[in-house]
């Protein structure tokens, strides 16, 4: 239960001031994209998008800072990553359909459009080291409950950076390809190829994002038993999501598609 | 930033604690105001394109405007009435009849009102000269992609912004939902309203992804040149309207289910008896919810899909009919034996369900391949989701309004007015949209701006649009109403209805904090127990 | 004189005479049927309600408080149980009409439709064309719609009457939607697929097609006109025997 029987200090939770800023900045970014690609105004784009992202790092920032400011207890952020990873799932699946449906139609054709340079080595290189990673951050999130906060901000560091060898490593075979005439714009296979690595590396990011936030948690000592523990259980549940998500992603993208 | 000291009551709240609050009762009402602002925007590009209609030939706007009127009145009465009228009535209602203080994420709420806010801008823009857009609500490739449709990253934009903004919301709700009931309001005690608010959150989680994913792959092809859409390079422009539909099917439900809710609230308080076969009620709600995903098809049965995956989809869709039934026999058999009071927010229920009847009756045969291919995008189909959009789903709405209205503004409405409302919304709408089905019958393709002048049609197009605004003076009334009432209303007491459901239980309009202890709620209480009500007349803790 | 109005009303559904334009007789079956269930089903949910309203009202003195009402386990399989037997009664009366109305007869004449914005070229077996523009179905002045009378002969795509034509469609550039009025059949132009659908008008006249899917400024003008006439004046039209080379020569151009 998230509620407390004695009653809150009044005025305590009644306003916020930055979801707000953090609306106007998400505003701006559709808008910088329609003024780049509508409205043909680039410079107009330049100025709006970086307002929108010095608004977002403010606003982001000053909603953390609020919210262990407060001390609050437990909170219900562990369900709600469940939910949320469930509609991510919801996402990748529409990449998913887009690219079996092409596959099964064109089947034929299929062969053809399979770059040359396109091999196996890579993907399992990459899928060692996620793996890796996500052994890396159960220690972490282990070492996080039992108190051990030094271990844990190490292996979150271990964990940041093999993500990020992935995300290098992932980007160098991108331009191997791209440079082989492999682009997204080839056919379906370009397409659904860069389509579904693409949206898995972002994800990649977003992991290490939260990482980083982790990290920072850990060092603040904003950490104890009975708080912020549901924050590093979500951010180590989500990276588990993402390197399950690699799975389905490689052998789809890699497999499924050479494979002719 | 806190603002310091003790909030004054919620509901004379200065400016800046409207932008800056995270309490639920503002932000429903903030997602209030927003959707009837939009409603009424919507309903006079209806008006406009009705005046265009009233007789072949192009006389008010020429083609691209009424394409474009058309679009914005789509996607403004899907995305901002019909789906953003719950933020309304979720946001205020689900803590109080909980028995929670708040939400599990107030700032993550307040924050979801802005993104839902952001798009609104995101859509006004959309006036700007060489902004328009006219792809419909439906925004089909390879068409979306074609110049003539307007720019479609505004289509896709806006749709990612609502998509953030309900995702936020869905999550942070099913979440309160799921913990934090308070003792005593177990699940079954759980009231329906609640029920179907949960299923409906659960389809958005699972089905707003599908359709930010849709509109994503359409910016992708029109700005970077993939080939999603494009059937020469391996494309299928097919595969919008598979990924579209699996949304935007369901998303059918998310509007009605909560309107389901809101029916069966309305209609247990002034039948004074619990709901008729409650159980099967939840068994529905979820059925239906369910069902909903697997019936995406029967929008694209003439689009070329095989002809058995048609008749596989046809069952389904027709099955849905079976849940539904349950719900509405349940409602008549509440009636049964009750002691049934006709004030204003239960003669808008009662239209109601009698209204979904008719739209719900002529959504079967649309199921049908035999029957739907004859009237496949034409007028019929038109006539039929205003049957249950713009009348079953509005009555509902507009009901839940005047029901709530004395809790939200501890005043009362005027009864004679709100009847008058009904009575010209009920004549308007019939004459209007049962016309519509007679010249969909007759083969009139929908999103025409001009049609040829054969006879039967221009006298059904003249009668139609004469309903139409009938139908407009009606929701004019209704609306003049109730802000009329919330300033110069009479005062009412705290329990208007006496109605046990914990929402009214407490003061009207609910205290800043709504519950001072969290209350434990007794064996004996039941949300629909009218009689638990009579022994104690207040919440004791 | 008014029985005999009645009676050719009646018949209007169900008769055995020839109907006007296949497959529409099947559709007209299926919306009898589909109708009269749906009223029974009206009048079964709103007579009940109606009386229950008028009875269980709220009066001072009487009825003041609602009666205990029991569950009914056995009333509530009831209305599960019905409305699956005629829905699926429903889709599967259905199933055996779309059959027929998908499947083309085997002696069909095939057309060649492609549709592009805004406008349909219909192709022919033996190479002879109609193309159906927008601009040809409006007044150049006023913009609106010409009457049938009015639109010149050669925007007219001629059909034989009392013959089966199976229709291969595709589009050129968006999504377009074939529809045939007469014969109450619709499926749509897709580009990149070649969707079939086959209709026979009996009886000599003309009619109008129009395009079911939204395609931009000209959608509301993006008909065509079908000229129905005898299969002789067809054949002097098309100028050969119709059977001679019945089916379009497909890889060209698809
Ligand atoms: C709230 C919105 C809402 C709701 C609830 C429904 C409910 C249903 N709809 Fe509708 N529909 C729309 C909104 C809605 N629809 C919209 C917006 C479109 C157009 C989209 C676009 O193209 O722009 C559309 C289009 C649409 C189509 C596509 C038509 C076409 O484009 O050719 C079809 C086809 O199957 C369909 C079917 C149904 C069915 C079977 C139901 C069922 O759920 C109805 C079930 C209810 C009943 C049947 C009545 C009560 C039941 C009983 C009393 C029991 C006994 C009954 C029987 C035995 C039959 N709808
Ligand atoms: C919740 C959904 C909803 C609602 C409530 C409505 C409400 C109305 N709709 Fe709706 N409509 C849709 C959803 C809805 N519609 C959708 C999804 C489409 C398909 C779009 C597409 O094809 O992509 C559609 C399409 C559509 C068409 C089809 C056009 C075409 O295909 O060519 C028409 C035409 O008549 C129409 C008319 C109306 C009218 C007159 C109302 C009225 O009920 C509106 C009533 C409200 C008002 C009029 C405003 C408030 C009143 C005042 C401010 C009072 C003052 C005014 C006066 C007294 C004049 N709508
Ligand atoms: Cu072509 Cu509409
Ligand atoms: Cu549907």
């Amino acid at each position: 239960m998230a509620q407390h029987e004695v009653h809150h200090h009044l005025g305590e939770h009644e306003y916020s001031f930055w979801p707000l800023p953090l609306g106007i900045a998400t505003l701006l970014l559709p808008v910088t994209f329609i003024s780049y690609f509508v409205w043909q105004k680039p410079l107009l784009a330049l100025v709006l998008g970086g307002v929108s992202v010095a608004l977002f790092i403010l606003s982001l920032a000053g909603w953390a800072y609020e919210f262990f400011k407060k001390g609050h207890e437990e909170g219900l952020g562990f369900p709600a990553m469940v939910f949320f990873i469930v509609s991510e799932v919801v996402i990748f699946g529409t990449m998913f359909a887009a690219f079996y449906m092409a596959r099964v139609a064109h089947a034929d054709q299929w062969p053809n459009w399979v770059p040359k340079e396109m091999n196996l080595t890579m993907p399992v290189i990459l899928t060692l080291i996620l793996w890796t990673s996500s052994a890396t951050a159960i220690v972490a999130e282990k070492a996080t409950h039992s108190g051990k906060k030094a271990l844990a901000v190490l292996f979150f560091l271990i964990t940041i950076a093999l993500g990020l060898l992935f995300a290098v490593l992932h980007i160098l075979e991108w331009s191997h390809l791209w440079h082989g005439g492999f682009t997204i714009s080839s056919n379906m296979y370009g397409t659904g190829f860069y389509a579904l690595t693409g949206i898995h590396t972002s994800h990649i990011f977003m992991g290490i994002l939260m990482q980083i936030v982790a990290i920072l948690i850990l060092l603040t000592n904003q950490i104890s038993h009975h708080k912020g523990q549901t924050y590093i259980r979500a951010t180590v549940l989500y990276w588990h999501f993402v390197d399950l998500m690699w799975l389905l992603v490689a052998s789809s993208a890699y497999l499924v598609g050479s494979l002719v | 930033m806190a603002v310091a000291g003790v909030p004054k009551p919620w509901f004379g709240a200065t400016l800046k604690e409207w932008v800056f609050t995270t309490d639920h009762k503002k932000i429903g009402v903030m997602y209030g105001m927003t959707s009837i602002i939009f409603f009424l925007i919507a309903g006079l590009s209806a008006l406009g394109i009705r005046l265009e209609l009233f007789q072949p030939g192009l006389q008010y706007v020429d083609e691209d405007h009424y394409n474009q009127l058309l679009t914005l009145h789509g996607v403004i009465m899907q995305f901002w009435w019909a789906v953003g009228v719950w933020g309304s009535f979720g946001n205020f209602l689900l803590p109080l009849m909980i028995g929670a203080r708040d939400v599990a994420f107030p700032r993550l709420n307040a924050l979801s009102y802005w993104l839902f806010f952001a798009a609104s801008v995101l859509a006004l823009l959309t006036l700007l000269p060489g902004s328009h857009i006219r792809m419909m609500w439906t925004g089909y490739p390879p068409f979306s992609l074609n110049d003539n449709a307007g720019p479609v990253a505004f289509y896709a934009l806006v749709i990612h912004l609502l998509g953030a903004a309900s995702l936020a919301s869905a999550i942070n709700l099913v979440v309160t939902n799921l913990s934090m009931r308070a003792p005593g309001i177990t699940f079954k005690k759980m009231n329906l309203f609640l029920h179907s608010f949960l299923a409906m959150n659960v389809i958005q989680i699972l089905g707003v992804p599908a359709l930010a994913g849709a509109v994503t792959m359409l910016l992708l092809d029109k700005y970077f040149n993939t080939a999603f859409f494009d059937p020469t390079r391996g494309g299928d422009p097919v595969l919008y309207q598979n990924i579209f539909w699996f949304y935007s099917h369901p998303v059918v439900y998310v509007m009605i289910l909560p309107a389901f809710g809101l029916i069966s609230e309305m209609i247990a308080t002034f039948s004074r008896r619990e709901i008729f076969g409650r159980t099967s009620m939840i068994f529905a709600i979820w059925g239906i919810a369910i069902l909903g995903f697997m019936v995406w098809i029967h929008h694209m049965f003439t689009s070329g899909v095989p002809d058995w995956i048609r008749i596989l989809f046809s069952y389904t869709t027709v099955l849905i009919g079976v849940p539904t039934g349950i719900k509405i026999f349940n409602w008549i058999g509440t009636l049964y034996k009750g002691s049934i009071r006709l004030t204003t927010p239960m003669l808008y229920t009662l239209s109601a369900i009698f209204m979904f009847l008719i739209g719900g009756l002529t959504g079967i045969p649309l199921g049908l391949p035999a029957f739907d291919i004859g009237v496949h995008d034409s007028h019929f189909v038109v006539a039929h989701f205003h049957y249950v959009l713009g009348m079953a789903l509005t009555l509902a709405v507009l009901g839940g309004f005047h029901y709530w209205f004395p809790k939200l503004t501890g005043k009362m409405y005027s009864e004679f007015w709100g009847k008058v409302g009904l009575v010209l919304i009920m004549i308007g709408s019939n004459l209007f949209y049962f016309l519509q089905f007679i010249v969909g019958l007759e083969g009139m393709p929908r999103r025409y701006a001009d049609y040829p002048a054969i006879e039967s049609w221009v006298v059904l197009h003249h009668w139609q649009t004469i309903g139409a605004f009938i139908l407009a003076i009606g929701i004019g009334i209704v609306f003049l109403n109730l802000f009329l009432s919330a300033k110069f209303g009479k005062k009412t007491s705290d329990n208007p209805w006496e109605s046990p459901s914990l929402e009214w239980l407490i003061p009207s309009p609910p205290p800043p904090h709504n519950f001072d202890k969290i209350p434990h709620m007794p064996e004996d209480w039941d949300p629909y127990n009218y009689e638990w009500l009579k022994k104690h007349k207040q919440l004791t803790h | 004189m008014r029985r005999t109005g009645l009676l050719a009303l009646l018949m209007a559904g169900f008769s055995f005479a020839q109907p006007v334009a296949e497959p529409a007789h099947l559709w007209d079956y299926m919306y009898y049927i589909w109708l009269f269930i749906s009223v029974v089903i009206y009048l079964v949910v709103f007579i009940p309600g109606a009386y229950f309203l008028i009875k269980y009202r709220y009066k001072k003195g009487f009825n003041e408080e609602a009666q205990h009402v029991k569950e009914s386990p056995a009333l509530e399989v009831l209305w599960t149980i019905i409305p699956v037997i005629i829905v699926i009664y429903l889709a599967t009366q259905s199933f055996a009409f779309y059959k027929t109305q998908r499947t083309a007869p085997a002696n069909s004449f095939e057309i060649k439709v492609t549709a592009f914005m805004w406008g349909w070229q219909f192709q022919y077996p033996n190479g002879k064309q109609v193309i159906a523009f927008f601009n040809m179905f409006e007044d150049p002045e006023t913009k609106s719609y010409l009457p049938l009378d009015k639109i010149p002969d050669t925007a007219k795509a001629y059909i034989p009457a009392g013959v089966p034509i199976k229709v291969l469609l595709t589009s050129q550039d968006v999504i377009h939607s074939f529809y045939v009025q007469p014969a109450k059949a619709t499926e749509d132009a897709v580009p990149g697929r070649i969707n079939h659908m086959w209709f026979k008008i009996n009886q000599p006249g003309e009619y109008w097609v129009f395009c079911r899917e939204y395609c931009g400024t000209k959608h509301s003008k993006m008909a065509a006109v079908l000229k129905v006439v005898p299969k002789e004046e067809f054949e002097k039209w098309y100028g050969q025997p119709m059977d001679s080379a019945n089916k379009v020569s497909l890889n060209k151009s698809f």
